[in-house]
């Protein structure tokens, strides 16, 4: 769901860059003072990771393809939403400037759907679920399922504002497919938290491993 | 369990490996986002498959442009496969070395800002 420049004016792009631009900022502060010096390698690892998972687009059926975005693994195994804003801006700007995925006035858009929604969908429905049900694959599944659902929706809203999609019509077809492709993110998530815990358990939220409170 | 070395090493060759493999096994249909651009200009139906000749039509107006360096991810027609998994590699470590080294400047600046204190 990467928006490239032609679908939004370039006024309204400056309006979510300025938005992104405040969660930019929170978010390099949580990397200076949260950011454990330690999980360094593991922040860096995700963004390689997460940036060849986005390019491995896979057919969901019905004339398209999506593939992971990732904002929800990192949020959930790094323990914070603002892990996600901050290793997908980095990797949506190499994405923009270098390979033309996603547009450079629609970049702010892209970081607040992919990152800051992305992120924050993903982190708090995960902890929610983790409470309720104790299952970290189910929990981390339907986090991530969601974390791409709800950021292709915004998007549908941001298309309606810029008249490039109608609004019922853009809803539909972007919730429709983004819930299958919700599903790719959803079992890669879980296989890659499995994965880096099995690799480095030290290194992930304890969240992941112990429901919170428990 | 892995030492930090051996970690990323391990990490950049999934990574990499995903993104080679990627090169060749790819869907090349259009996205959720390209889809439902589809959709609504009336060149796909929702369900249906994606004609071979549809194509987004881009209102250009008020909007800006740019051309990136290596598009979708290749190095153009000519250089073919090769040039998806040149263009692919550079991606994924220049990713890799951008947050790594973002991620180490603020914490090597937040020391000095306490050191100062």
């Amino acid at each position: 769901m990467h928006i490239p420049d032609a679908f939004i004016p370039i006024w309204q792009g400056a309006i979510y860059w300025i938005i992104a631009l405040v969660f930019i900022a929170l978010a390099l502060r949580w990397a200076r003072n949260e950011m454990n010096e330690e999980k360094l390698p593991l922040v860096a690892v995700l963004a390689a990771g997460i940036f060849a998972l986005q390019s491995f687009n896979l057919p969901v059926s019905m004339g398209t393809s999506g593939h992971l975005v990732g904002g929800a693994l990192a949020a959930i195994i790094l323990g914070s939403p603002f892990a996600a804003i901050f290793i997908l801006t980095l990797v949506l700007i190499v994405q923009a400037v270098l390979f033309g995925d996603g547009g450079i006035t629609t970049l702010g858009a892209n970081i607040i759907n992919m990152g800051v929604i992305g992120g924050f969908v993903g982190y708090y429905t995960f902890k929610g679920l983790m409470d309720i049900t104790r299952s970290m694959p189910v929990s981390v599944f339907f986090a991530a399922w969601l974390a791409c659902l709800i950021p292709s929706l915004a998007c549908a809203v941001e298309m309606f504002l810029a008249g490039t999609f109608p609004l019922m019509e853009g809803l539909v077809a972007m919730g429709i497919y983004h819930a299958i492709i919700g599903v790719i993110e959803g079992f890669v998530t879980v296989a890659a938290i499995y994965l880096i815990t099995a690799a480095r358990p030290d290194l992930v939220d304890t969240n992941v491993n112990t429901p919170a409170g428990a | 369990m892995m030492d930090n070395k051996t970690f990323i090493i391990a990490g950049i060759i999934v990574a990499l490996l995903i993104g080679v493999v990627a090169v060749f096994m790819a869907s090349g249909d259009p996205d959720g986002l390209e889809s439902t651009a589809l959709v609504v200009q009336g060149q796909k139906d929702l369900t249906g498959a994606t004609p071979e000749d549809a194509e987004i039509e881009e209102d250009l107006s008020g909007k800006f442009s740019y051309s990136a360096p290596m598009p979708d991810y290749s190095l153009g027609d000519a250089m073919g496969q090769p040039g998806g998994i040149v263009a692919i590699v550079i991606g994924t470590i220049l990713a890799f070395i951008v947050v790594l080294g973002i991620a180490y400047g603020l914490k090597a600046a937040g020391k000095t800002a306490e050191q100062n204190q």
